[in-house]
Protein backbone atom coordinates (compact mmCIF):
# COMPACT_ATOMS: atom_id res chain seq x y z
CA UNK A 1 0.00 0.00 0.00
CA UNK A 2 2.73 2.43 0.89
CA UNK A 3 4.37 1.94 -2.48
CA UNK A 4 1.11 2.77 -4.08
CA UNK A 5 0.74 5.90 -2.03
CA UNK A 6 4.22 6.92 -3.05
CA UNK A 7 3.27 6.32 -6.64
CA UNK A 8 0.14 8.42 -6.43
CA UNK A 9 1.90 11.15 -4.49
CA UNK A 10 4.63 11.26 -7.07
CA UNK A 11 4.25 14.62 -8.70
CA UNK A 12 6.34 16.70 -10.99
CA UNK A 13 8.26 18.80 -8.50
CA UNK A 14 7.50 22.37 -9.50
CA UNK A 15 10.86 24.02 -9.17
CA UNK A 16 13.29 21.23 -8.42
CA UNK A 17 16.68 22.49 -7.35
CA UNK A 18 17.96 20.61 -10.37
CA UNK A 19 19.07 23.93 -11.77
CA UNK A 20 21.55 24.24 -8.93
CA UNK A 21 22.78 20.69 -9.55
CA UNK A 22 23.56 21.65 -13.11
CA UNK A 23 25.58 24.80 -12.80
CA UNK A 24 25.69 27.28 -15.62
CA UNK A 25 22.53 27.69 -17.64
CA UNK A 26 19.26 27.44 -15.76
CA UNK A 27 16.53 26.82 -18.35
CA UNK A 28 14.11 29.67 -18.98
CA UNK A 29 10.35 29.20 -19.02
CA UNK A 30 10.45 28.09 -22.64
CA UNK A 31 13.12 25.51 -21.89
CA UNK A 32 11.15 24.21 -18.94
CA UNK A 33 7.99 23.97 -21.03
CA UNK A 34 9.91 21.96 -23.61
CA UNK A 35 11.32 19.65 -20.94
CA UNK A 36 7.87 18.87 -19.65
CA UNK A 37 6.59 17.74 -23.08
CA UNK A 38 9.70 16.03 -24.41
CA UNK A 39 8.49 12.53 -23.48
CA UNK A 40 5.20 13.18 -25.27
CA UNK A 41 6.92 14.34 -28.41
CA UNK A 42 9.31 11.37 -28.50
CA UNK A 43 6.50 8.86 -27.92
CA UNK A 44 4.28 10.48 -30.52
CA UNK A 45 7.10 10.43 -33.09
CA UNK A 46 7.94 6.80 -32.30
CA UNK A 47 4.25 5.89 -32.62
CA UNK A 48 3.97 7.68 -35.93
CA UNK A 49 7.17 6.16 -37.35
CA UNK A 50 6.19 2.67 -36.21
CA UNK A 51 2.68 2.86 -37.67
CA UNK A 52 3.91 4.17 -41.02
CA UNK A 53 6.98 2.04 -41.54
CA UNK A 54 6.29 -1.28 -39.83
CA UNK A 55 4.39 -3.89 -41.86
CA UNK A 56 1.45 -4.27 -39.48
CA UNK A 57 -1.23 -5.36 -41.94
CA UNK A 58 -4.56 -3.88 -43.02
CA UNK A 59 -6.08 -3.49 -39.58
CA UNK A 60 -3.03 -2.85 -37.44
CA UNK A 61 -3.12 -3.22 -33.67
CA UNK A 62 -1.20 0.03 -33.76
CA UNK A 63 -3.26 2.47 -35.84
CA UNK A 64 -1.43 5.62 -36.88
CA UNK A 65 -1.87 8.77 -34.78
CA UNK A 66 -3.93 10.41 -37.51
CA UNK A 67 -6.36 7.52 -37.84
CA UNK A 68 -6.65 7.36 -34.04
CA UNK A 69 -7.28 11.08 -33.85
CA UNK A 70 -10.06 10.77 -36.43
CA UNK A 71 -11.55 7.85 -34.52
CA UNK A 72 -11.39 9.90 -31.32
CA UNK A 73 -13.16 12.82 -33.00
CA UNK A 74 -15.88 10.59 -34.41
CA UNK A 75 -16.36 8.84 -31.06
CA UNK A 76 -16.53 11.97 -28.94
CA UNK A 77 -20.34 11.95 -28.56
CA UNK A 78 -20.26 8.28 -27.63
CA UNK A 79 -17.31 8.78 -25.29
CA UNK A 80 -19.06 11.73 -23.64
CA UNK A 81 -22.15 9.62 -23.04
CA UNK A 82 -19.86 6.91 -21.70
CA UNK A 83 -18.20 9.43 -19.37
CA UNK A 84 -21.56 10.50 -17.96
CA UNK A 85 -22.52 6.87 -17.46
CA UNK A 86 -19.23 6.13 -15.71
CA UNK A 87 -19.53 9.19 -13.51
CA UNK A 88 -22.92 8.04 -12.22
CA UNK A 89 -21.01 5.07 -10.80
CA UNK A 90 -17.79 6.78 -9.80
CA UNK A 91 -19.20 9.85 -8.04
CA UNK A 92 -21.67 8.10 -5.70
CA UNK A 93 -19.18 5.34 -4.89
CA UNK A 94 -16.26 7.67 -4.24
CA UNK A 95 -18.35 10.26 -2.38
CA UNK A 96 -19.82 7.62 -0.08
CA UNK A 97 -16.35 6.15 0.52
CA UNK A 98 -14.98 9.62 1.34
CA UNK A 99 -17.79 10.46 3.74
CA UNK A 100 -17.84 7.14 5.57
CA UNK A 101 -14.07 6.73 5.40
CA UNK A 102 -13.45 10.08 7.07
CA UNK A 103 -16.18 9.81 9.70
CA UNK A 104 -15.37 6.25 10.70
CA UNK A 105 -11.61 6.72 10.37
CA UNK A 106 -11.56 9.75 12.67
CA UNK A 107 -13.96 8.14 15.13
CA UNK A 108 -11.88 4.98 15.35
CA UNK A 109 -8.59 6.89 15.26
CA UNK A 110 -9.45 8.91 18.37
CA UNK A 111 -10.65 6.00 20.50
CA UNK A 112 -8.31 3.34 21.86
CA UNK A 113 -11.22 0.96 22.43
CA UNK A 114 -12.65 1.32 18.91
CA UNK A 115 -9.16 0.72 17.56
CA UNK A 116 -8.91 -2.53 19.52
CA UNK A 117 -12.27 -3.56 18.12
CA UNK A 118 -11.96 -2.52 14.48
CA UNK A 119 -8.31 -2.41 13.48
CA UNK A 120 -7.71 -6.19 13.56
CA UNK A 121 -10.63 -6.55 11.15
CA UNK A 122 -9.46 -3.66 8.97
CA UNK A 123 -6.03 -5.21 8.75
CA UNK A 124 -7.50 -8.31 7.15
CA UNK A 125 -10.32 -6.79 5.11
CA UNK A 126 -8.41 -3.74 3.84
CA UNK A 127 -5.78 -5.44 1.67
CA UNK A 128 -8.24 -7.76 -0.11
CA UNK A 129 -8.08 -6.74 -3.80
CA UNK A 130 -11.52 -5.22 -4.35
CA UNK A 131 -11.71 -6.66 -7.87
CA UNK A 132 -12.49 -10.07 -6.40
CA UNK A 133 -15.82 -8.71 -5.12
CA UNK A 134 -17.02 -7.78 -8.60
CA UNK A 135 -18.63 -11.05 -9.74
CA UNK A 136 -20.23 -11.56 -6.35
CA UNK A 137 -21.50 -7.98 -6.18
CA UNK A 138 -23.03 -8.35 -9.64
CA UNK A 139 -24.71 -11.59 -8.63
CA UNK A 140 -26.02 -10.27 -5.32
CA UNK A 141 -27.17 -6.72 -6.09
CA UNK A 142 -30.27 -6.11 -8.25
CA UNK A 143 -28.68 -3.86 -10.90
CA UNK A 144 -25.25 -3.63 -12.49
CA UNK A 145 -25.04 0.05 -11.53
CA UNK A 146 -25.54 -0.71 -7.85
CA UNK A 147 -22.93 -3.45 -7.83
CA UNK A 148 -20.40 -1.24 -9.62
CA UNK A 149 -21.04 1.61 -7.14
CA UNK A 150 -20.56 -0.86 -4.33
CA UNK A 151 -17.25 -2.11 -5.70
CA UNK A 152 -15.94 1.44 -6.29
CA UNK A 153 -17.02 2.26 -2.74
CA UNK A 154 -15.14 -0.70 -1.24
CA UNK A 155 -12.01 0.10 -3.24
CA UNK A 156 -11.94 3.77 -2.24
CA UNK A 157 -13.11 3.25 1.34
CA UNK A 158 -10.13 1.39 2.81
CA UNK A 159 -7.35 3.76 1.80
CA UNK A 160 -9.39 6.74 3.01
CA UNK A 161 -10.32 4.99 6.25
CA UNK A 162 -6.77 3.91 6.96
CA UNK A 163 -5.32 7.32 6.24
CA UNK A 164 -7.98 9.03 8.36
CA UNK A 165 -7.06 6.70 11.25
CA UNK A 166 -3.39 7.51 10.71
CA UNK A 167 -4.15 11.23 10.58
CA UNK A 168 -6.15 11.14 13.81
CA UNK A 169 -3.29 9.15 15.34
CA UNK A 170 -0.66 11.66 14.27
CA UNK A 171 -2.50 14.52 16.04
CA UNK A 172 0.06 16.38 18.16
CA UNK A 173 -0.15 16.25 21.94
CA UNK A 174 -0.30 20.04 22.06
CA UNK A 175 -3.46 20.19 20.00
CA UNK A 176 -5.05 17.60 22.25
CA UNK A 177 -4.01 19.55 25.36
CA UNK A 178 -5.32 22.72 23.81
CA UNK A 179 -8.67 21.19 23.02
CA UNK A 180 -8.94 19.95 26.60
CA UNK A 181 -8.05 23.33 28.04
CA UNK A 182 -10.63 25.02 25.85
CA UNK A 183 -13.14 22.42 27.03
CA UNK A 184 -14.22 21.35 23.54
CA UNK A 185 -16.94 18.72 23.39
CA UNK A 186 -16.16 15.47 21.63
CA UNK A 187 -17.98 16.60 18.49
CA UNK A 188 -16.30 20.04 18.44
CA UNK A 189 -12.98 18.32 18.99
CA UNK A 190 -13.57 16.03 16.02
CA UNK A 191 -14.84 18.77 13.73
CA UNK A 192 -12.54 21.67 14.57
CA UNK A 193 -9.33 19.92 15.65
CA UNK A 194 -9.00 16.28 14.57
CA UNK A 195 -10.55 16.67 11.11
CA UNK A 196 -8.45 19.64 9.93
CA UNK A 197 -5.30 18.20 11.51
CA UNK A 198 -5.88 14.89 9.71
CA UNK A 199 -6.70 16.53 6.36
CA UNK A 200 -3.22 16.04 4.83
CA UNK A 201 -3.49 12.31 5.55
CA UNK A 202 -7.08 12.21 4.36
CA UNK A 203 -6.17 13.76 1.01
CA UNK A 204 -3.45 11.16 0.54
CA UNK A 205 -6.06 8.48 1.16
CA UNK A 206 -8.48 10.17 -1.23
CA UNK A 207 -5.86 10.28 -4.00
CA UNK A 208 -5.21 6.56 -3.61
CA UNK A 209 -8.95 5.93 -3.34
CA UNK A 210 -9.68 7.90 -6.51
CA UNK A 211 -7.05 6.01 -8.49
CA UNK A 212 -8.54 2.74 -7.19
CA UNK A 213 -12.01 3.97 -8.12
CA UNK A 214 -11.04 4.38 -11.76
CA UNK A 215 -9.42 0.96 -11.87
CA UNK A 216 -12.46 -0.69 -10.33
CA UNK A 217 -14.89 1.30 -12.42
CA UNK A 218 -13.34 0.25 -15.71
CA UNK A 219 -12.86 -3.34 -14.61
CA UNK A 220 -16.46 -3.55 -13.40
CA UNK A 221 -17.67 -2.15 -16.71
CA UNK A 222 -15.91 -4.98 -18.54
CA UNK A 223 -18.24 -7.38 -16.73
CA UNK A 224 -21.70 -6.15 -17.44
CA UNK A 225 -22.11 -2.51 -18.38
CA UNK A 226 -23.96 -1.34 -21.47
CA UNK A 227 -22.21 2.06 -21.43
CA UNK A 228 -19.15 3.65 -19.91
CA UNK A 229 -15.45 4.19 -20.50
CA UNK A 230 -14.24 0.65 -19.75
CA UNK A 231 -17.15 -0.72 -21.70
CA UNK A 232 -16.26 1.45 -24.72
CA UNK A 233 -12.73 0.05 -24.90
CA UNK A 234 -13.88 -3.55 -24.44
CA UNK A 235 -16.68 -3.19 -27.00
CA UNK A 236 -14.46 -1.95 -29.84
CA UNK A 237 -11.73 -4.43 -28.95
CA UNK A 238 -14.31 -7.18 -29.44
CA UNK A 239 -14.99 -5.80 -32.93
CA UNK A 240 -11.25 -5.40 -33.63
CA UNK A 241 -11.85 -1.66 -34.17
CA UNK A 242 -8.41 -0.74 -32.89
CA UNK A 243 -8.47 2.97 -33.78
CA UNK A 244 -11.54 3.44 -31.55
CA UNK A 245 -10.10 1.19 -28.88
CA UNK A 246 -6.87 3.20 -28.70
CA UNK A 247 -8.89 6.42 -28.77
CA UNK A 248 -10.89 5.10 -25.83
CA UNK A 249 -7.72 4.31 -23.88
CA UNK A 250 -6.30 7.78 -24.47
CA UNK A 251 -9.62 9.41 -23.57
CA UNK A 252 -9.91 7.40 -20.34
CA UNK A 253 -6.39 8.40 -19.42
CA UNK A 254 -7.31 12.04 -19.94
CA UNK A 255 -10.45 11.78 -17.79
CA UNK A 256 -8.49 10.10 -14.98
CA UNK A 257 -5.83 12.77 -15.17
CA UNK A 258 -8.44 15.52 -15.00
CA UNK A 259 -10.10 13.93 -11.97
CA UNK A 260 -6.79 13.62 -10.14
CA UNK A 261 -5.94 17.22 -11.04
CA UNK A 262 -9.25 18.46 -9.65
CA UNK A 263 -8.67 16.53 -6.41
CA UNK A 264 -5.17 17.96 -6.14
CA UNK A 265 -6.55 21.47 -6.64
CA UNK A 266 -9.06 20.92 -3.84
CA UNK A 267 -6.24 19.60 -1.65
CA UNK A 268 -4.10 22.67 -2.27
CA UNK A 269 -6.96 25.01 -1.50
CA UNK A 270 -7.92 23.17 1.68
CA UNK A 271 -4.38 22.89 3.01
CA UNK A 272 -3.33 26.47 2.35
CA UNK A 273 -2.45 26.81 6.05
CA UNK A 274 0.08 23.99 5.89
CA UNK A 275 3.65 25.15 6.15
CA UNK B 1 -12.04 27.48 51.83
CA UNK B 2 -8.70 29.06 51.13
CA UNK B 3 -8.46 31.25 48.04
CA UNK B 4 -5.78 30.67 45.44
CA UNK B 5 -3.82 27.62 44.40
CA UNK B 6 -2.71 25.23 47.11
CA UNK B 7 -0.30 22.31 46.73
CA UNK B 8 -0.05 20.05 49.77
CA UNK B 9 2.51 17.26 49.58
CA UNK B 10 1.98 16.96 45.82
CA UNK B 11 3.93 14.19 44.08
CA UNK B 12 3.97 12.85 40.54
CA UNK B 13 5.77 9.89 39.02
CA UNK B 14 6.30 9.06 35.37
CA UNK B 15 6.71 5.29 35.10
CA UNK B 16 9.24 4.63 37.87
CA UNK B 17 10.79 8.11 37.85
CA UNK B 18 9.70 10.41 40.65
CA UNK B 19 9.25 13.70 38.79
CA UNK B 20 7.84 15.76 41.66
CA UNK B 21 8.08 15.00 45.37
CA UNK B 22 6.30 16.55 48.32
CA UNK B 23 5.61 19.98 46.85
CA UNK B 24 4.07 22.37 49.36
CA UNK B 25 3.24 25.79 47.99
CA UNK B 26 0.33 28.15 48.51
CA UNK B 27 -0.22 30.84 45.91
CA UNK B 28 -2.75 33.52 46.90
CA UNK B 29 -5.07 35.00 44.29
CA UNK B 30 -3.61 37.86 42.28
CA UNK B 31 0.01 36.85 42.81
CA UNK B 32 2.51 36.61 39.95
CA UNK B 33 4.73 33.63 40.70
CA UNK B 34 7.81 32.79 38.65
CA UNK B 35 8.57 29.09 38.71
CA UNK B 36 12.28 28.53 38.14
CA UNK B 37 14.38 25.43 37.77
CA UNK B 38 16.82 23.55 35.61
CA UNK B 39 15.45 21.47 32.76
CA UNK B 40 14.13 18.20 34.11
CA UNK B 41 13.11 19.70 37.43
CA UNK B 42 9.43 19.11 36.73
CA UNK B 43 8.37 22.71 36.10
CA UNK B 44 6.22 21.78 33.13
CA UNK B 45 4.82 18.77 34.98
CA UNK B 46 3.80 21.01 37.87
CA UNK B 47 2.02 23.31 35.44
CA UNK B 48 0.23 20.42 33.77
CA UNK B 49 -0.98 19.22 37.16
CA UNK B 50 -2.27 22.70 38.00
CA UNK B 51 -4.00 22.84 34.60
CA UNK B 52 -5.65 19.49 35.27
CA UNK B 53 -4.06 17.90 32.19
CA UNK B 54 -2.50 15.18 34.38
CA UNK B 55 -3.77 13.91 37.75
CA UNK B 56 -1.57 14.12 40.86
CA UNK B 57 -0.21 10.82 42.18
CA UNK B 58 -0.07 11.88 45.81
CA UNK B 59 -0.98 14.87 47.94
CA UNK B 60 -3.67 17.47 47.41
CA UNK B 61 -3.96 20.11 44.73
CA UNK B 62 -6.77 22.62 45.09
CA UNK B 63 -7.90 25.81 43.39
CA UNK B 64 -10.01 28.02 45.67
CA UNK B 65 -10.56 25.03 47.93
CA UNK B 66 -11.80 22.64 45.24
CA UNK B 67 -9.61 19.71 44.15
CA UNK B 68 -8.34 19.97 40.56
CA UNK B 69 -9.57 16.90 38.69
CA UNK B 70 -9.42 18.03 35.08
CA UNK B 71 -9.00 21.04 32.79
CA UNK B 72 -11.35 23.94 33.43
CA UNK B 73 -11.96 27.40 32.03
CA UNK B 74 -10.91 28.66 35.47
CA UNK B 75 -7.33 27.93 34.47
CA UNK B 76 -5.95 29.14 31.15
CA UNK B 77 -2.68 27.83 29.76
CA UNK B 78 -0.11 29.34 27.39
CA UNK B 79 2.36 26.82 26.04
CA UNK B 80 5.90 27.44 24.86
CA UNK B 81 5.17 26.20 21.34
CA UNK B 82 2.26 28.58 20.67
CA UNK B 83 -0.20 25.75 20.04
CA UNK B 84 -2.60 27.89 18.08
CA UNK B 85 -4.59 25.84 15.60
CA UNK B 86 -2.80 26.53 12.29
CA UNK B 87 -5.97 25.86 10.24
CA UNK B 88 -7.87 28.67 11.98
CA UNK B 89 -7.19 32.36 11.41
CA UNK B 90 -5.84 34.24 14.41
CA UNK B 91 -9.22 35.80 15.19
CA UNK B 92 -10.94 32.40 14.93
CA UNK B 93 -8.35 30.94 17.29
CA UNK B 94 -9.40 33.49 19.89
CA UNK B 95 -13.10 33.28 19.05
CA UNK B 96 -13.14 29.55 19.74
CA UNK B 97 -12.02 30.33 23.31
CA UNK B 98 -14.68 33.00 23.75
CA UNK B 99 -17.30 30.62 22.36
CA UNK B 100 -16.50 28.21 25.20
CA UNK B 101 -16.22 30.90 27.88
CA UNK B 102 -19.39 32.76 26.85
CA UNK B 103 -21.59 30.34 24.90
CA UNK B 104 -24.60 32.66 24.92
CA UNK B 105 -22.87 35.55 23.15
CA UNK B 106 -23.61 35.81 19.43
CA UNK B 107 -20.91 34.92 16.92
CA UNK B 108 -20.54 38.47 15.54
CA UNK B 109 -20.00 39.81 19.06
CA UNK B 110 -17.55 37.03 19.85
CA UNK B 111 -15.52 37.93 16.78
CA UNK B 112 -15.56 41.60 17.76
CA UNK B 113 -14.41 40.70 21.26
CA UNK B 114 -11.64 38.49 19.86
CA UNK B 115 -10.52 41.39 17.67
CA UNK B 116 -10.43 43.63 20.79
CA UNK B 117 -8.19 41.18 22.66
CA UNK B 118 -5.88 40.89 19.67
CA UNK B 119 -5.81 44.65 19.24
CA UNK B 120 -4.82 45.01 22.90
CA UNK B 121 -1.80 42.83 22.22
CA UNK B 122 -0.81 44.78 19.13
CA UNK B 123 -2.20 42.32 16.60
CA UNK B 124 -5.02 44.48 15.29
CA UNK B 125 -3.69 44.38 11.75
CA UNK B 126 -3.12 40.61 11.75
CA UNK B 127 -6.47 39.25 12.90
CA UNK B 128 -7.30 37.68 9.53
CA UNK B 129 -3.92 36.02 9.16
CA UNK B 130 -3.10 32.39 9.82
CA UNK B 131 -0.54 31.33 12.45
CA UNK B 132 1.81 30.08 9.73
CA UNK B 133 2.01 33.61 8.33
CA UNK B 134 3.08 35.16 11.63
CA UNK B 135 6.43 35.51 13.37
CA UNK B 136 7.07 33.64 16.61
CA UNK B 137 6.48 36.76 18.67
CA UNK B 138 3.15 37.49 16.98
CA UNK B 139 2.01 33.91 17.43
CA UNK B 140 2.80 34.09 21.11
CA UNK B 141 0.85 37.33 21.42
CA UNK B 142 -2.10 35.58 19.83
CA UNK B 143 -1.71 32.65 22.24
CA UNK B 144 -1.76 35.08 25.16
CA UNK B 145 -4.80 36.83 23.71
CA UNK B 146 -6.56 33.48 23.55
CA UNK B 147 -5.67 32.62 27.15
CA UNK B 148 -6.92 36.06 28.28
CA UNK B 149 -10.09 35.63 26.25
CA UNK B 150 -10.93 32.50 28.23
CA UNK B 151 -11.31 34.89 31.18
CA UNK B 152 -9.56 32.47 33.53
CA UNK B 153 -8.62 33.92 36.92
CA UNK B 154 -5.54 31.64 36.94
CA UNK B 155 -3.08 31.80 34.06
CA UNK B 156 -0.46 29.08 33.67
CA UNK B 157 2.38 30.00 31.34
CA UNK B 158 4.99 27.44 30.30
CA UNK B 159 8.09 29.27 29.06
CA UNK B 160 5.88 31.32 26.76
CA UNK B 161 8.75 33.51 25.58
CA UNK B 162 11.37 30.75 25.48
CA UNK B 163 11.59 30.63 21.70
CA UNK B 164 11.76 34.39 21.11
CA UNK B 165 14.70 36.63 20.34
CA UNK B 166 15.81 38.99 23.17
CA UNK B 167 14.11 42.10 21.79
CA UNK B 168 10.76 40.44 21.25
CA UNK B 169 11.14 38.74 24.56
CA UNK B 170 11.57 41.99 26.46
CA UNK B 171 8.71 43.57 24.55
CA UNK B 172 6.35 40.73 25.40
CA UNK B 173 7.45 40.72 29.06
CA UNK B 174 6.49 44.38 29.30
CA UNK B 175 3.24 43.75 27.47
CA UNK B 176 2.34 40.90 29.81
CA UNK B 177 3.02 43.03 32.91
CA UNK B 178 1.02 45.88 31.44
CA UNK B 179 -1.98 43.66 30.73
CA UNK B 180 -1.72 42.02 34.13
CA UNK B 181 -1.30 45.24 36.15
CA UNK B 182 -4.30 47.09 34.70
CA UNK B 183 -6.77 44.25 35.23
CA UNK B 184 -8.97 44.25 38.34
CA UNK B 185 -8.96 41.88 40.05
CA UNK B 186 -5.49 40.84 38.99
CA UNK B 187 -5.09 37.37 37.61
CA UNK B 188 -3.04 34.80 39.42
CA UNK B 189 -0.13 33.84 37.17
CA UNK B 190 2.32 30.98 37.38
CA UNK B 191 5.07 31.70 34.91
CA UNK B 192 7.54 28.89 34.19
CA UNK B 193 10.97 29.94 32.97
CA UNK B 194 14.58 28.95 33.28
CA UNK B 195 15.77 32.51 32.80
CA UNK B 196 16.59 34.01 36.22
CA UNK B 197 16.35 37.64 35.04
CA UNK B 198 12.98 37.05 33.43
CA UNK B 199 11.73 35.35 36.60
CA UNK B 200 12.78 38.30 38.77
CA UNK B 201 11.59 41.02 36.39
CA UNK B 202 8.11 39.55 36.11
CA UNK B 203 7.36 37.89 39.43
CA UNK B 204 6.18 38.92 42.89
CA UNK B 205 7.73 35.73 44.11
CA UNK B 206 10.20 33.10 42.94
CA UNK B 207 9.62 29.43 43.54
CA UNK B 208 12.76 27.48 42.63
CA UNK B 209 12.60 23.77 41.89
CA UNK B 210 15.55 21.42 42.30
CA UNK B 211 15.80 18.34 40.15
CA UNK B 212 15.70 14.56 40.54
CA UNK B 213 13.18 14.50 42.05
CA UNK B 214 11.62 17.93 41.55
CA UNK B 215 11.12 19.67 44.89
CA UNK B 216 11.05 23.25 46.16
CA UNK B 217 14.57 24.38 47.07
CA UNK B 218 13.88 28.09 47.44
CA UNK B 219 10.82 30.30 47.84
CA UNK B 220 11.63 34.02 47.77
CA UNK B 221 9.80 37.33 47.65
CA UNK B 222 10.90 39.74 44.92
CA UNK B 223 11.45 43.07 46.76
CA UNK B 224 10.93 45.28 43.72
CA UNK B 225 8.28 48.01 43.35
CA UNK B 226 5.72 47.94 40.58
CA UNK B 227 5.37 49.21 37.93
CA UNK B 228 8.87 48.05 37.18
CA UNK B 229 11.23 50.00 35.03
CA UNK B 230 13.58 47.77 33.10
CA UNK B 231 16.32 50.38 32.75
CA UNK B 232 16.56 51.38 36.40
CA UNK B 233 16.28 47.76 37.53
CA UNK B 234 19.55 47.00 35.78
CA UNK B 235 21.39 49.00 38.47
CA UNK B 236 19.23 47.88 41.36
CA UNK B 237 21.18 46.32 44.20
CA UNK B 238 18.33 44.09 45.34
CA UNK B 239 17.99 42.64 41.84
CA UNK B 240 21.66 41.73 41.76
CA UNK B 241 21.56 40.22 45.22
CA UNK B 242 18.50 38.16 44.37
CA UNK B 243 19.96 36.99 41.09
CA UNK B 244 23.14 35.88 42.86
CA UNK B 245 21.16 34.02 45.48
CA UNK B 246 18.97 32.19 42.97
CA UNK B 247 21.85 31.35 40.66
CA UNK B 248 23.86 29.98 43.59
CA UNK B 249 20.92 27.84 44.67
CA UNK B 250 20.54 26.43 41.16
CA UNK B 251 24.26 25.75 40.79
CA UNK B 252 24.38 24.04 44.16
CA UNK B 253 21.45 21.81 43.16
CA UNK B 254 23.19 20.86 39.93
CA UNK B 255 26.42 20.04 41.75
CA UNK B 256 24.57 17.86 44.24
CA UNK B 257 22.88 16.01 41.43
CA UNK B 258 26.19 15.42 39.65
CA UNK B 259 27.74 14.15 42.88
CA UNK B 260 24.85 11.75 43.40
CA UNK B 261 25.11 10.39 39.88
Amino acid sequence: MSDFIALVELQVPAAVPAASAEPGLAPGWLGRALESVVVWIVLLLAWWVASVHLPLGDNPLLPSPLITARALWESLPELWAGTLSSLTILIPGFALATLLGIVSGLTVGTSARLQRIFLPFAKVAGPVPPTVYIPYAIAILPTFKLSAIFVVFIGAFWPIFQNAVAGAHALGQRYRDNARILGLTRFEYQRRVVFPAALPHIFTGMAVGLAFSFILLTVAELFGANAGLGRFVQYYADFADYPKMVAGILYTGLVTFLAMTILDGVRRRSLFWLK
Amino acid sequence: MSPGLKLEGVGFAYDTTQVLQDINVTIPEGQFVSLLGASGSGKTTLLRLAAGLDPVDSGRLTWNGAPIVGPSLERGVVFQDYALFPWLSVVDNVEIAIAKAKPTVRKAERLAEAARYLGGLGLGAAIGKYPGELSGGMRQRAAIARALALGSPLLLMDEPFGALDPVNRARLQDLLLEVWEVATPRKTIIFVTHDVDEAIYLGDRLVVLGSSPGRVIADLEVPLQRPRERRSLLDSHSLHALREQVSATLVQDTLQRLKAA
